[in-house]
């Protein structure tokens, strides 16, 4: 599946731009999207999954890019984060850690899926499952713990132990993740998982 | 797409989007390099001062200034049941000049200047391949297929519940994401017809 024939024709500038630009959209959507409610009443908002995906689909380098256009949108005081939040003072929030976390994450989740081979669609979402745990869970968790120490002045263990509460929540975000991506390989056979 | 800028003219608007956003960084690298409570006190005074300024223009910024307290009234919590007030103050304190800044930047500035102060920012990039002129593009792109995707989003959902009688919820989320990717090499063809790039 991945590294067979090259899937565009056109010059990968301008495949850069359209998908950049369309996963940053893609993520603003699911700020749109209403929270989903899953079994057991744990809520979920969809703006991590969409930097899972984004480092799955994309690759590091484009994935990095796209994260770091809707950051910029956001700071240009564009309403694009769940709840309608935008502006430069989300960045100075409590949560800003986790914010910041986001292109990191989402360059470290398409860094480990462009390692990983993809030989089944199977195999494909098991490796989309551990590099978004790594980099969409793992990285944009530490960004988020160093955030609350240094702007909620939390110590490192309250900080650690606020941020697991959303661990599980995280983790079905994976394996979310994991399910697009196997939908995914199977339904457009020709697409460069990892970029 | 909306964006939480004011039309309310006041004062602020009337400073360019550089100078208010190296204050910005100024007072964030300022409050966050110090832990004098007079020090902070002082800047959250100013900042306060400075944000009432701005009269009328900030009605628009109600959502976010509620987020502000209740992050503030969570952090002054937390840390007084911790026994440990002093050190709740001064996080609150800098949370509320550097977020209220920050509001008063967005109320106060256009997204187009301000993607002009980032073009800007981003023209030592250049060397390194780097095109800051394609940042207003992809901007533009990003607006535009956000309403796009969303309407999507909500096709998907009213045709899902129509079969099943739920909401689609995460399901709808694969077909979302292929119906994406899909009008990526749609867009991407054409951006490479109309640039040759």
């Amino acid at each position: 599946m991945r590294r067979a024939t090259p899937i565009f024709s056109m010059n990968t500038s301008s495949l850069s731009i359209a998908l950049v630009s369309l996963f940053a959209a893609l993520i603003a959507v699911f700020g749109l999207i209403p929270k989903i409610d899953l079994p057991l009443g744990v809520p979920i908002t969809l703006q991590t999954l969409g930097v899972m995906l984004a480092g799955c689909m994309l690759g590091p380098k484009r994935a990095l890019q796209a994260l770091l256009l809707f950051l910029a949108a956001v700071a240009m005081g564009l309403p694009l984060l769940s709840g309608g939040r935008g502006g430069v003072g989300v960045f100075f929030a409590p949560a800003s850690g986790y914010l910041l976390g986001w292109p990191v994450g989402a360059l470290v989740t398409g860094w480990i899926m462009h390692l990983l081979p993809h030989t089944t669609p199977r195999q494909t979402a098991i490796h989309a499952f551990i590099a978004s745990a790594i980099g969409g869970l793992l990285v944009v968790h530490v960004f988020g713990v160093i955030g609350l120490v240094q702007i909620a002045n939390l110590t490192w263990e309250q900080a650690i132990m606020g941020t697991l509460v959303f661990a599980p929540g995280d983790l079905i975000k994976c394996a979310l993740c994991a399910t697009v991506v196997h939908t995914v390989a199977r339904g457009l056979p020709d697409w460069r998982f990892g970029g | 797409m909306g964006s939480l800028y004011s039309d309310h003219p006041t004062w602020l608007h009337n400073v360019p989007a550089g100078v208010k956003l190296f204050v910005l960084a100024l007072l964030g690298a300022g409050v966050f390099s110090t832990p004098n409570l007079w020090v902070l006190s002082a800047s959250a005074a100013c900042c306060v001062l400075v944000f009432a300024s701005l009269g009328q223009a900030i009605i628009r910024a109600r959502p976010l200034l509620i987020g502000l307290a209740v992050a503030s009234l969570m952090i002054a919590v937390f840390h007084g049941l911790l026994q440990q007030p002093l050190v709740g103050l001064v996080g609150v304190l800098r949370l509320l000049s550097t977020t209220l800044m920050g509001i008063a930047l967005t109320l106060s500035t256009r997204h187009t200047d301000l993607l002009r102060v980032f073009e800007w920012l981003l023209q030592p990039l250049r060397p390194l391949g780097f095109h800051p002129e394609r940042l207003s593009l992809q901007v533009a792109l990003m607006l535009r297929f956000t309403e796009h995707f969303f309407v999507l989003w909500r096709r998907l959902d009213d045709a899902h519940r129509l079969r099943t009688g739920k909401t689609g919820g995460f399901k709808i989320l694969a077909p979302l994401t292929i119906q994406m990717l899909v009008a990526a090499r749609r867009v991407a063809d054409t951006l490479h017809v109309r640039f040759h790039r």
